[in-house]
Parts: C-alpha cells; sequence; structure tokens
C-alpha cells in the first residue's frame, strides 16, 4: 500500500510543476492557435538565468522567480514581435509556418546557451534540495511541494487575471474569436505578443522551481515541450483550469505506469493517453467543465 | 527552368569547393577520430579530444613517428550513428586517414567500425564500450578498453568474498550502454547464485525515479546495481536518499558513477557508493598520475577515465605506426595486433577470447565514495582506502 | 502527361553520370542522402503541401520501411533487398491506422497527433526488444561495398517519387488534394470525399518514405530507433525539406533536400575541410578559431536557416524564386 501512496505522491507534485508549463503553452496554444516547439526551451533559458544568479548573485531560486519570471517575458516578447507577428502577414501555403518557426528559434536559443555555457550539466544545489518530510511512511520532497505551491498561486492568479482583468479578457476575446474581439477594439497583435511574453513567464517559473531538483543542460528543453503538448490536449486549450487537470492527471498517470507497467514506459503512458484524449475528448477536459 | 540553373550554380561551387578542401598534402602521418564534440555528450567529447592532443603534443614532441609527425584529424560524430559514418566516410575516402581512433557512444561506435571494416581501415576503439563491437569477427577492429560486460570484474571478487548478496536489484538506461550492461551483469548474478529480483529500464532524462525506486525498496534488495549516465546517477542517488532507501549496497557500473559531476550534483547522496570503474589516477600504471595532473593544469577541469583512454589509444596508434612496415592501413593492421605495450591506461594487448576478438582485457577496479572523494577500496593491493561495509543507514549518518 | 524538358533531362544525366565522375566515397555518399530525402520530402509534400495536412510524424514511415528491411535480414535470414521491395507496402499497412486515428483532426491538433503517434512507435521500438533488439540495434552487411549501385538506386527511388509528383498533381487526384488543402469543408460539401482522399494521399507519402527507410537499412547497414524513429532528425528534417524547398512545388523538396544536406555537412565540416586547408596553408591562428566555431556551430546556423527562410521565403527556394530573383537583381517576368 505504501507503494501505492508514495506513487500519488510522486505524481502529484510532479503534476503540479507540469501544470506550470502547461498553462504557459495552453494559452498560447488558445489565443494564437501555434504549437510554439520551443517552449521547453524558453524553460531552459530561464534555468540558465536561474543558475547565473544562483551562483554569480548568490540568489535563493526562489527569489531568482522574480528576475526570471520577467526577463522570460520580455523574450517571448521580443520573439512574438520580430518573428512570429511578422508571419501572419506573410503569403504563404501552409499556416504551419509559425511552428516551424518555433522549431527553429528553439534550436538556436539551444545552441547559443550551448556556446555561452558549453554541454557541461550544471545544478544547482540549495539547503532544501533533498530535503523531504515523512508523514507516514511516504516521503515528501520538500522543494517539490513549494514548487507546487507556487504552481497553485500561479494558476490562481493567472486565473484571476484572465477573468477579472481588462488584458485578461481581452486575451480570452482574442482566443475565442480574433475578428469579433478586433471589431471590439482590441489590438489583436499587441495581445499576441503579450500572450507569447505571458505563456514564456509561467513556463520561466516552472524551470526556475524544477532546477533545485533536477539538472540543467542545453538539451533539456525537448521532452518538457512535448510533456507541454501532452497537458494542453488533456486539458484543452486556453484553459487554465484544464492545465491544471491535465499536469496532474499526467503525473499521475506517469507515476503509476512506472511503478506498475514499468519505468521505461513512463513516456509511452502519457502519450497513449494524449491520442486517445485527441480521439474521444477532442476539446480535453475543458469541454466537460466549461471552464 | 530556374531551378535547374540554381542546381547548376550550387553543384558547381560544391565541386570548387571541393578540390580546395582536397589534401593540401604535407609530410605528416594522417591519423582520424571520430567524437562527439556537439550534442549530448560534448563534454565527454571534449575531454577525450584534449587527451589525445595532449597526448599528440607529448608523442610529436618526441620525434613523432620515425622523425614523421602524426596530424590529427578530428570528426564530429554529433552522437548519432549516420553522422559518425560520414565522419568515417569522408576520413577515409577524402582524408586518406591510415588509422581511426575515438568512438565514445556505443551505437555511434557500432556503426563506425561496421564502415571502417568494410573499407579495411583500422580502428582502434577506445570508449564505445557494448560488448558486440568487438563480437563480429572484424579483424580491422580493435579495442583498448573493456567491454561493458567486464566492467564490473573488480566488483565480483568483492561480492563473493565479502558482501555475498542474496538478491540483486538492477536499473539501467535504456541506451545500447545500458541494455546490454544490464543483460550481461544480470546473466553474471544468476551465475553467482545472485537473485535478481527487479530489473527495469528507464528513458534517460527522466525528472522522477521515484516510482521506480519506490519499487526497488518494496523489493528489498540487498544490493542495487546502476547502469546510468552522471545526471540519472545524481538523480537516482538524491531520490533513494529522500525515499529513505537502505539496500546493504549500492553499485554503479561505472561511467555517471565515477564522474565528479555526480558529486557536484548528488552531494551526500553519493556517501558509500560503490562504483565499477576502468581507471583512477591512482593506478599502478606508469603516467597514470602524470597524465591527471597535467590536464588538471592545463584546462582547469579535472578528467577521468574516458580522457584516459583516449590519451592512451593515441599511444597505442602511434606505436603500431612506429613498427608498421610501410605505412599503408594494411600494414597498420598488421602491426596493432601485435600491440604488446604499457600507457596510462593499462596494459594494451589485442587478445581473443570466448566470442571476442582484438579485444584488449583489462582488470577494473571498485572504488567507492568517501566524504567527496573517490577512493579505491578493491583489490585491496591497489586501495587508496579501505571500504566501508557495511554502509549505515541513511537516517543514521 | 509528362512533357519531360530540356532542363530536366540535363539534371537527369548530370545525375546519373554522377558517379562515373566523381569517385570520391564522401562526396557519392552526400548525393545518396541528398536522393534519399528527395523522396521523403516529395511524400511529406504529396500529404502536406499539397493536401495540406502538415505531417509531423513521417519518421513512422521511415522507421518501419526500415525495419522492415531490417527484420527480414536479421530476424528471417533472407536478404535485406526483399526489404525494400516490401518496406513501402508496411509503411503503407501502417498508414492506415494512422490516418484513422490522424484525420479526425485538423490543423494544429493534426500535426500534434502525429509527432505523438511518431514518439509512439519510437518508444515501442525501444522497448520492445524481441521484435526489433531495442537500442542494440540491427546491423547488417551490405550487399555490395561500393556505393555505386546503391546511388543508382537512390537515384530510381528518386525519379520515381518526382515522376508520381508530376502525375498526380496534374491528375484529378491532385485537384482533390489541393482542394481538400484550401478549403476542407467547402471541399466535402461540393462531394468530396475528404476522408478517402487523404488517405489516398496519406499513402502515396507512406509508400514512398517506406521505401526510403528501407534503403536507408540497406545502404547504412545500422539502424536503432533513435536513428530512423526520429522526431528530430527525420520527421522534422522532411518538413524542412519541403518547407526550404518549398511546399507545393513539384521540384521543391528536391531543391531543399540538396540545400539542406548541403547547409549541414558544409557547415560540419567546415567547408568540406576547405577551411582547415586555409588554415593549414595560411598558419593563422585565428582562422583555426574560425573553423572551430563552423563546424562546432552547425546546428545553429541550422536554426539560424530554418529562421530566416520562414520569414524571408515562406514559400521556399522553388516557391519564391521570382521573389529571390527580384531581390538580386535578376527580375524577369518569366519565371
Amino acid at each position: 500500500m505504501e507503494v501505492f501512496w508514495q506513487t500519488l505522491v510522486a505524481g502529484v507534485l510532479k503534476g503540479g510543476l507540469y501544470a506550470l508549463i502547461g498553462i504557459g503553452m495552453t494559452l498560447i496554444m488558445g489565443v494564437m492557435g501555434i504549437i510554439n516547439l520551443a517552449h521547453g526551451q524558453l524553460m531552459m533559458v530561464a534555468m540558465y538565468l536561474t543558475y547565473v544568479c544562483f551562483h554569480y548573485l548568490g540568489l535563493d531560486p526562489y527569489l531568482v522567480l522574480i528576475i526570471s519570471m520577467p526577463g522570460l517575458f520580455l523574450l517571448g516578447v521580443v520573439i512574438q514581435k520580430y518573428l512570429l507577428n511578422p508571419l501572419l502577414k506573410v503569403e504563404s501555403l501552409l499556416p504551419e509556418n509559425q511552428v516551424l518557426m518555433t522549431v527553429g528559434i528553439g534550436m538556436v536559443l539551444t545552441e547559443v546557451m550551448r556556446f555561452i555555457f558549453t554541454s557541461n550539466y550544471l545544478s544547482v544545489k540549495t539547503g532544501y534540495s533533498d530535503a523531504t518530510f515523512f508523514i507516514g511512511g511516504v516521503s515528501f520532497s520538500v522543494a517539490l511541494c513549494i514548487a507546487f505551491f507556487f504552481a497553485a498561486l500561479l494558476t490562481a492568479a493567472m486565473f484571476w487575471f484572465l477573468i477579472k482583468t481588462d488584458l485578461g479578457r481581452s486575451i480570452r476575446a482574442v482566443a475565442q474569436d480574433v475578428e469579433a474581439a478586433s471589431l471590439m477594439g482590441v489590438n489583436a497583435e499587441r495581445i499576441r505578443t503579450m500572450t507569447l511574453g505571458l505563456g514564456a513567464a509561467l513556463v520561466a517559473a516552472a524551470g526556475t522551481l524544477l532546477l533545485p531538483v533536477y539538472y540543467l543542460f542545453p538539451d533539456i528543453g525537448g521532452p518538457f515541450t512535448r510533456k507541454a503538448f501532452v497537458i494542453t490536449i488533456l486539458g484543452g486549450l486556453g484553459s487554465t483550469v484544464g492545465a491544471i487537470f491535465g499536469g496532474i492527471t499526467l503525473g499521475l498517470a506517469e507515476a503509476f505506469g512506472a511503478t506498475y507497467i514499468g519505468m521505461d514506459f513512463e513516456d509511452m503512458v502519457g502519450l497513449v493517453i494524449f491520442i486517445l484524449v485527441l480521439l474521444f475528448l477532442p476539446g480535453g477536459f475543458k469541454r466537460l467543465t466549461k471552464v | 527552368m530556374r531551378t535547374s540553373r540554381l542546381w547548376f550554380v550550387v553543384l558547381a561551387a560544391t565541386l570548387a569547393l571541393v578540390w580546395t578542401g582536397g589534401a593540401l598534402a604535407a609530410d605528416t602521418i594522417k591519423v582520424g577520430v571520430v567524437l562527439p564534440l556537439t550534442g549530448k555528450q560534448a563534454k565527454f567529447g571534449e575531454i577525450e579530444k584534449n587527451s589525445f592532443l595532449m597526448a599528440l603534443e607529448e608523442i610529436n614532441g618526441a620525434g613523432g613517428v620515425n622523425g614523421k609527425k602524426i596530424e590529427l584529424l578530428i570528426e564530429d560524430d554529433t552522437s548519432k550513428p549516420d553522422v559518425g559514418r560520414s565522419a568515417i566516410e569522408k576520413l577515409i575516402a577524402q582524408d586518406k586517414v591510415i588509422v581511426i581512433g575515438g568512438g565514445y557512444s556505443s551505437s555511434v561506435t557500432y556503426a563506425m567500425c561496421a564502415v571502417a571494416q568494410q573499407r579495411k581501415v583500422p580502428f582502434v576503439v577506445n570508449t564505445g564500450s557494448a560488448d558486440k563491437i568487438t563480437e563480429q569477427g572484424w579483424n580491422y577492429i580493435f579495442r583498448i578498453n573493456p567491454p561493458v560486460s567486464e566492467y564490473p570484474k573488480g566488483l565480483s571478487t568483492f561480492l563473493t568474498e565479502v558482501v555475498k548478496p542474496e538478491t540483486v536489484a538492477i536499473l539501467y538506461e535504456n541506451s545500447l550502454f545500458g541494455q546490454s550492461g544490464s543483460k550481461q551483469f544480470s546473466a553474471q548474478c544468476e551465475e553467482l547464485g545472485y537473485k535478481v529480483v527487479l530489473k527495469e529500464g528507464y528513458e534517460a532524462g527522466a525528472v522522477d525515479f521515484k516510482p521506480l525506486l519506490i519499487k526497488v525498496k518494496a523489493a528489498k534488495p540487498d544490493m542495487v546495481y546502476m547502469i546510468s549516465y552522471v545526471m540519472d546517477a545524481g538523480l537516482l542517488m538524491r531520490q533513494s536518499k529522500e525515499l529513505d532507501l537502505n539496500p546493504k549496497l549500492f553499485v554503479g557500473g561505472a561511467a555517471g558513477f565515477t564522474l565528479p559531476e555526480f558529486f557536484k550534483n548528488a552531494g551526500d547522496a553519493t556517501q558509500y557508493v560503490f562504483s565499477a570503474t576502468l581507471w583512477v589516477p591512482e593506478v599502478p600504471y606508469p603516467g597514470a598520475k602524470e597524465y591527471y595532473d597535467k590536464y588538471v593544469k592545463k584546462h582547469n577541469q579535472p578528467t577521468e577515465y574516458h580522457g584516459a583512454e583516449a590519451y592512451a589509444d593515441l599511444y597505442v596508434i602511434a606505436d603500431a605506426l612506429k613498427r608498421a612496415k610501410e605505412l599503408t592501413p594494411e600494414a597498420v593492421r598488421a602491426a596493432l595486433v601485435e600491440t604488446d605495450m604499457m600507457t596510462a591506461f593499462g596494459p594494451v594487448k589485442f587478445v581473443s577470447y570466448g566470442k571476442k576478438t582484438q579485444q584488449n582485457s583489462l582488470p577494473t577496479f571498485l572504488v567507492q565514495w568517501q566524504d567527496g572523494k573517490l577512493e579505491t577500496v578493491w583489490p585491496k593491493n591497489v586501495a587508496t582506502k579501505s571500504f566501508v561495509y557495511p554502509v549505515p543507514e541513511w537516517s543514521k549518518r | 502527361m509528362i512533357k519531360p524538358r530540356l532542363n530536366h533531362l540535363i539534371v537527369l544525366l548530370l545525375l546519373i553520370l554522377f558517379p562515373l565522375v566523381v569517385k570520391d566515397a564522401y562526396y557519392r555518399h552526400l548525393m545518396i542522402l541528398v536522393l534519399m530525402w528527395v523522396t521523403i520530402g516529395s511524400g511529406w509534400n504529396i500529404i502536406a503541401g499539397y493536401t495540406g495536412q502538415v505531417s509531423f510524424g513521417d519518421a513512422c514511415f521511415f522507421g518501419v520501411g526500415a525495419y522492415t528491411a531490417g527484420l527480414f535480414a536479421h530476424k528471417l535470414g533472407l536478404s535485406a533487398w526483399w526489404g525494400l521491395a516490401l518496406g513501402g507496402f508496411t509503411a503503407l499497412a501502417i498508414a492506415f491506422p494512422f490516418g484513422w486515428i490522424c484525420f479526425r483532426l485538423r490543423g494544429a491538433y493534426f500535426a500534434l497527433a502525429t509527432l505523438a503517434l511518431n514518439e509512439v512507435f519510437r518508444h515501442m521500438a525501444t522497448i520492445w526488444e524481441s521484435l526489433t533488439e531495442g537500442m542494440v540495434g540491427i546491423l547488417i552487411l551490405q550487399t555490395f561495398v561500393s556505393k555505386v549501385p546503391y546511388y543508382y538506386i537512390a537515384l530510381a527511388l528518386a525519379v520515381a517519387s518526382l515522376l508520381t509528383i508530376e502525375l498526380v498533381v496534374h491528375s484529378r487526384l491532385g485537384y482533390y488534394f489541393v482542394s481538400i488543402r484550401e478549403d476542407q469543408d467547402a471541399a466535402e460539401s461540393i462531394g468530396i470525399n475528404t476522408h478517402y482522399y487523404k488517405m489516398v494521399s496519406l499513402s502515396f507519402a507512406a509508400f514512398l518514405t517506406g521505401m526510403a527507410g528501407s534503403l536507408y537499412m540497406n545502404y547504412m547497414g545500422f539502424i536503432d530507433p533513435e536513428v530512423v524513429f526520429s522526431l528530430h532528425d527525420i520527421s522534422i528534417m522532411a518538413i524542412l525539406v519541403g518547407i526550404v524547398g518549398g511546399v507545393g512545388t513539384i521540384y521543391g523538396p528536391a531543391v531543399g533536400a540538396f540545400v539542406m544536406v548541403a547547409v549541414q555537412e558544409v557547415f560540419r565540416t567546415a567547408g568540406f575541410g576547405a577551411l582547415r586547408a586555409l588554415t593549414r596553408a595560411s598558419g593563422w591562428s585565428f582562422m583555426e578559431l574560425v573553423t572551430k566555431y563552423v563546424s562546432e556551430s552547425h546546428v545553429f546556423t541550422f536554426g539560424v536557416l530554418v529562421v530566416v527562410v520562414i520569414l524571408v521565403m515562406p514559400n521556399g527556394l522553388v516557391g519564391d524564386w521570382p521573389k529571390i530573383k527580384r531581390a538580386f537583381g535578376l527580375g524577369r517576368s518569366r519565371g
């Protein structure tokens, strides 16, 4: 039974972090309809930023959130403004150009970081990196719990932002119907720029929170991008609550898959669920909850 | 049609580059080396490249090969088998090297050796460790490092004499290195009469090993044996500590467990972890310590067994070149067969045994992390410190 | 009917003569890769460029074709050439469930589904060791030591792909494909069975890509799941070949294949060793640094190329050729 509870806890905690990664992407996909295949690379950049702040400025990663989130927000804005928005004006046969652009951007980001930091594996060791506490024989990682807490906080903040603020409502409007929103006076281009910035800031938070319990090297982005879109599809495009569900579901699926089927099936479980959802529940959780 | 004009122009330009890029012949002996210089394994590729270059400087500085200097042509396999093959093709066809060294990743090395064998150019492998590589009867392929199945050699006497475990859990990464290594170790355990209670693979780069480790904990093995690269090794140990997983001992199958990054990443979770290893600076081979010190001084970074393998590889190649009757691949091959020398990595003599051909057979050692230092603990005659066994549980440290 | 144009025949002749003129195994190897990518890129172009279904999972077909060839040799002891013949068909067989799963979805969802399937295949190949030998891979000895026979087979395959596209595009099928691309619902509403035609399109893509996969197995002699089911190196590369060359054009993938392989190798080898030779000749240590940076930045350059091409030439070299000519001041009315 202990195995079951430990697996559950592992899945939920990991899920919290996944949710944070997913919210960023679901926002981007919901508003702009593009799959940001550089999402993981944005996270990677945030992690390097965190590393630098930790090692050279002595800042605790949780403090670095104040730096990494705005930092990546800016990066997202720049990318959208100069590389992605122009694409919308370009005449091309396939709308998927944007996706491919993100592939290129991801490659460039990875290589630039490799150039600066080399391929060395880096890690950040804090006092709480390995700290755990036990409840009834089940081990809880302190760092992951804190990450979960922050993820919940940020998600709630996102939720409030989208529902209560003007900017948030504009974003949702663009996600629902770009033309109608524009007719109502919303500057769609600016909204898109903001959205990529926000998405980047959120995944930056995920990266900063993850670094104490993981490690860092330039190629770390890919697998996280894949998880991000699984979560996005699970939760439904543009739905923050959906991303939470998606993240936790993925975390649990991976954990239970790893324990009860085999760790080499960990990624497969997520992919299979992904395909099943695509087939049978195309709107994701959002469809079920209408949020 | 414009497209074809474009083709013409590009084709012509390429051909022009070909002829300029072609050999500006110098009176040197060309040796090719293929390593992962970019991509995930770039770090090790770099250590090996630096070691090759260090050896090159020393060999050429001491008069080269019968008066001629060696020219090292280093190609990047980008950690991919097909790029590795391209690289070998280029080295052989374009650069006309007469012998090749290197080979880091098992799967890339395997693919590259097939090409070298077909083109009849000798390849002296120094790191790729899957057993298969020297089990194909390829007479142009030589390997100075032990195959992955032999990594735990130093471990087995320790197990039979000191530990005598009854149950073993084996964890491994899903790569050629991990899959073949775990199969071999599992077979060895069966032979020694230890029961393998869990044998599971994982995708390298996992964030959370707890689901796997919980299962290990539930299976209560005496020994946990892991074949992992350094960051997975670090997380495995940290998370084992977090779960309070206490087998009688943790043993790593070399690779990630012996690198300084392991300690940097996992800190005190590395305490008392054993590992098989192929080489430490304190091995009783002449030149080992000097190589280590010189590398550290020059590059401001530590080196480890991969670097020693690369360093020795060039010495082996140079030695064969000196003895070769003429500077052709066939003659170099014949000279390699007769190799019998000592290097900083250990003695090198290519023998055939079991299914293997032209394989160097070396003892391996058992090391243990003690207070952030990797101490050689077994066999006793080369130990720098005595081993700590039984190992105290996590909570009692 | 296909009207053979003089330019095309000249290029074909050059290609046929290539191995007779160029004896260097390395360049022959590169050309074989180029031709292989022409095939794969053309396959992708049919389903994506012409039918508008941008697949991120063509590696599935490639890998299945490769493993078909490999397993024929490895498990059945037959010549891997049987695999070459059948690789296309097994890939075709895979196309049906692939399409069934993915075609229910549109646009970005479709792309994601294909991506997910790609990864599923890769994982399955890695885990299912009893069938595929997992990460140990399959190694076979090549039938021919010389590259020449492989070159001609690759050439034949590439020519066949281009001819196929030419035939399809100028036929009714091509018409239907494009109508699906432009507006699937409108097409459906005028009575075109979009599901059926999407499957037909995918079948072409799968068959061609599968054949390329089996050729790869026979030629390279070694495959493992990471190589042949690679999302980045096969699926995304196929897309890039198509995009850089020009989607929805017949010869786009051909040009794209050449450019992409050339760029990769030119940078990886620093100009096929030209920079290295320059370094030696000039003796400047600065050149050495340049050489080092150029060869180590090949991925970076690749990424930059992708970004630039998409921004500036979204219809690829062939599609935007008039634009390019204008940029170089060579504007002429007939392109």
